[in-house]
Formats: structure tokens, sequence, C-alpha cells
């Protein structure tokens, strides 16, 4: 029964002062959209940065004239840098092996017709715990008879470093824009919970005096706050679904078309639009239930 | 009613709300409180609604004592009182209809029973016409009109005014004024802040007055100001 009195209070109130509820639905849109557009780009990034770093292995190509036991006598070293706990991973990559791979990752295939035989090396693939550690290891593979004279180990210290250099200020300027962003958002908000409940502040001295609980006055405010907060929210939702569908959506088509094909991952649009809606409505409950407090006190 | 015991509100090391003022007001009684501005009229009904605690002494409102009374029950207290203001303190944007029920929603009332309370208290004030008008589009005395329904319409056991006609004229004065005499009848304790010399006059009912804080008379059937003062700007034989 006091559920119906309290929406009907919050419609009422939205609707004479308009103005307000506007502008706090419009504060809340553009938060959920910087939001919105934010978690799906700080995931991409991550996600590319993982897949570059299980990319940052060492090939140690094997020579076509070695031996048997010259590459178990190899293999036999990269166990025990497995054991000293360098190494994550290994795997063995024959000659076969490679040309599939080759194969697998051109789109063109028919380039590899034209081969006469396959020229591609067997390799072991090691794929570091640490890529900073890559010297290292390096160092110990080197020089064994096994290994392929002209190509040798392989890995691309100055790309690893580099990318290394790369991931950390990353990192940083995606921690900085957060924490700008969330500082915005919150100020902004506030201030316009703060204008709301200042126009308010003579209806609320009333209402105490009628003697109205606080929260029986608060309820309506609350829901008030959680009808604009959705609203806000939905339309910062249907704007992001168009900008994906526009503009992203296309835009990844045209890149995915390339050599390649990188799985990067990404977060469901409808997981991201259910956050974003739940994160609108609570923080619309949340500001102007706990903006009231002060005004609470007569 | 209402009962002082030796209270004492002081805002700031020179500014004195009331000072050790006592008195006891009977249920049904209709009491004026005079005095010149800054005398305490104010804070007296500021602490009777407990807006504000006494430094010293105790109240006590209704056999309840609002001293040891909880922030919480407050707003039972306040359903208790009715408060009409000069400033007639309406809730804008919301019709004359939706003012009054506002009180009885705040209680828990059901709708049926607003629909029913609702249009007899405007009746009793005579605003049956005006249910559906914002208080904007409504004279001053018409405000005041539904600002009195509103007090009235939970029948509290005390009706607290303060300056109720300082806004009106003379004669929109009396018709509010007539109003709180029927609400008295009906055994309603009246108490009522005002400036309004003839009106105090003409009603005889008991006068506290007011100076600085403290009780300078308190006397049954009185004027205005003390016999002996002499009338000022009034004439005796009314």
């Amino acid at each position: 029964m006091r559920l119906r009195v309290y929406v009907a209070e919050a419609i009422r109130s939205s609707r004479a002062n308009v103005a307000i509820s506007v502008a706090a639905t419009v504060t809340v849109l553009i938060a959920v959209l910087l939001l919105g557009a934010f978690i799906p780009t700080f995931l991409a990034v991550q996600s590319t940065i993982d897949d570059q770093k299980a990319k940052l292995d060492i090939s140690v190509y094997i020579k076509d004239e070695a031996t048997v036991q010259q590459v178990q006598g190899l293999q036999n070293n990269i166990v025990g840098l497995e054991s000293e706990g360098l190494v994550r991973e290994f795997s063995y990559v024959s000659k076969d092996d490679a040309l599939a791979i080759l194969r697998e990752q051109l789109r063109d295939e028919s380039v590899l017709d034209e081969l006469a035989s396959n020229p591609l090396p067997a390799s072991f693939e090691v794929l570091p715990v640490d890529p900073a550690d890559n010297a290292q290891i390096v160092g110990q593979l080197e020089g064994h008879p096994a290994v392929h004279e002209e190509l040798g180990v392989e890995f691309e210290a100055e790309t690893t470093n580099r990318f290394l250099d790369v991931v950390t200020i990353v990192r940083w300027v995606m921690l900085g824009l957060t924490l700008l962003l969330l500082v915005a958002a919150v100020l902004l908000i506030g201030n316009t919970i703060r204008l709301s409940i200042f126009a308010r502040r003579r209806e609320v001295e009333v209402m105490k005096l009628v003697g109205a609980t606080n929260w029986f006055i608060r309820w309506p405010y609350v829901i008030e706050g959680v009808l604009c907060g959705l609203a806000g929210a939905v339309v910062a939702v249907v704007l992001l679904l168009a900008l994906k569908l526009g503009v992203v959506d296309p835009l990844s088509d045209a890149t995915d078309s390339g050599l390649s094909d990188d799985g990067t991952a990404s977060i469901s649009f409808f997981s991201l639009a259910l956050i974003l809606i739940l994160a609108g409505a609570v923080v619309g409950a949340v500001g102007s239930g706990i903006t009231l407090r002060r005004f609470l006190r007569v | 009613m209402v009962v002082f015991d030796e209270v004492r509100k002081i805002y700031g090391p020179d500014s004195v709300g009331i000072d050790r003022l006592s008195l006891n007001i009977e249920h049904g009684e209709f009491v004026f409180l005079v005095g010149p501005s800054g005398s305490g009229k104010s804070t007296f009904i500021r602490l009777l609604i407990k807006e504000i605690d006494p430094t010293e002494g105790t109240i006590t409102v209704g056999g309840r004592n609002l001293n040891t009374m909880r922030r919480s029950k407050v707003p039972y207290l306040r359903r208790s009182i009715g408060c009409v203001f000069q400033d007639y303190k309406l809730l804008p944007g919301r019709s004359v209809y939706d003012n009054v029920a506002y009180a009885l929603q705040v209680t828990g009332e059901s709708p049926r029973g607003i629909k029913r309370k609702v249009p007899e208290i405007l009746s009793l004030v005579g605003l049956s016409e005006k249910g559906g008008r914002m208080p904007t589009e409504l004279s001053g005395g018409e405000q005041q009109r539904v600002s009195v329904a509103r007090a009235f319409v939970n029948h509290p056991r005390l009706l607290i005014a303060d300056e109720p006609t300082g806004n009106l004229d003379p004669e929109t004065s009396i018709g509010i004024m007539q109003l709180l005499y029927r609400i008295n009848r009906t055994g309603t304790t009246v108490i009522m802040a005002t400036h309004d010399r003839e009106m105090v006059d003409k009603m005889q009912m008991r006068v506290i007055a007011l100076e600085d804080g403290r009780l300078v008379r308190d006397q049954r059937q009185a004027r205005y100001a003390r016999a002996d003062e002499g009338p000022v700007g009034s004439s005796p034989a009314r």
C-alpha cells in the first residue's frame, strides 16, 4: 500500500521538477556512456596485452642435420630450465607442423604450393615464465650442437623490452583515466543531486513539520533517483548499442580481414548493458538517499 | 496539555531565546502568546514541536516529556500537533486537496479514509470548491485556510498558530480567527502567537506575554496590553 504512495509521490515529484530530473538523467547518461565506452576498451587492451605476451616466446631452431640424440640433449636442457622455474612450457614443432602453422596463418595458401620442398626448420617453442628472463634462457641454449647455425635461438630482445615498457605505460594511463572518469562522474552526479535537493529544501522542511518520518520523505526521492538513473542508463546503453553497431563493428570487421585472425576476448554487450543499467539505478538511489540526510535533520 | 518547567533556551552568549519560563496550559484552552519581536514567541513554538531542544528545564506536551523523547519519535509528536504559520508553509506544486491529503498520508491513512476526510475538512474551512487549485492560485486568506485545514485534518489535541493573520488584512483575519475559535470549541487546545492587538482585545482569552524571553504576564480573559498600561492605538470600549 505504502509502495504505491511512494511511487506516485516519486512520479509526481519528477514531473514537478522536470528541469532537475532531466539534468540528473543526463548526468547519469553521460557518466554511464563514458563508463560503457571505457570498459570494453580496457578489456580489449588488457586482452591484447595478454595475447602479445603469449607471443613473446623463444624459438630454438633446429638444424635439419641434427641427430636424434642431439635434439634429445637440447630438450633435456630446456626441461632443466623448466625445473629451474625459468620456462613455463615448451613444445616441439616439427618441420611439417611449422608448414601447417604457416598455412593456417595465410589466407591465401596457394603461395605455399609453389614451394618445391619444406624450407622451414623444426623448432622448440619455449615460453618463458617472465619475458624479462629471455636473455638468460637464450644464453643457456645458444651454441648447442643441435641448434641451427644461421637462425639460432631467436627472440627479439628489443621488441620484448619495448613491449614490456609499453605495457607498463598503458597500465598507468588506463588507471589514471579510470580514476579521472570516476571522479568526474561522482562530482557531476553529486552536484546535480545537491541542486535537486536544494530546490526541495523547503518542501522537506514542510513535510517534517507535518510529521512525516524520515523514510516517508526519503523513499519517494530514492525511487525518483532510481528512475532517473535507470532512464539515463537505458538511453546511454541504446547510444552505446548504436555506436557499436554503427562504428565499432564495421571497423573491427575491417581489421579482421587482414592476414591473421586475432582472438581478443571482450565482454558481451548484454552483460555490459546489464552492469551499466544496474550501476545507473544504484547511483541514483544511493545519491539521492545520502544527500537527503543533511536536510532531514530538522 | 503543555507544561513548561523552568525552561531556558540559550542560542549564544548574548542571545537568550527563553529565560526560566514556567507555565501550564490546560486541555481545551485558547491562549494568545503576545510580545514584541524577539521576545521569545517563536522560540516557544519551536520548542513545542521539538524543532529545537531547551538548554535547561523540562517541557511536557500531552503528557510526553520532550527532553527524553527520541529523535525517531518526533514525527509522531508532530502529528499530534497541528501547525499554522504566517507564511502558510504549503507544499508548492501540489493542489489544495493534495496538500491536505499529505498530512493524512504521512500517518498511513487509507486511500478511502483520505477520500472521506479531505472534502470534509475543506468544507469546514469553506474551500470545497477549490480542492483542485494550486496554492499560488489562491489569495492569502485562502492559503491560510488550507494551512488550517491541513493542521486540523488529523484532529490534533493541540493546534499552534504562529502569527496566522500576520500577512492578512483585518477582514480576512477575522475569518481565520473564527475558524480557530471553532476548532477550539471542538476541544482542541489552541496556542496562537500574535501581534494583532485588536484581535486579542476582541477575543478576551488567556494572554501570555513574553519580553526578552521572560514571562511578564499570564492573565485570563485578558487584553493585549495590561489595563493599567492603557490602550495604545485602540479604543478601550470594545
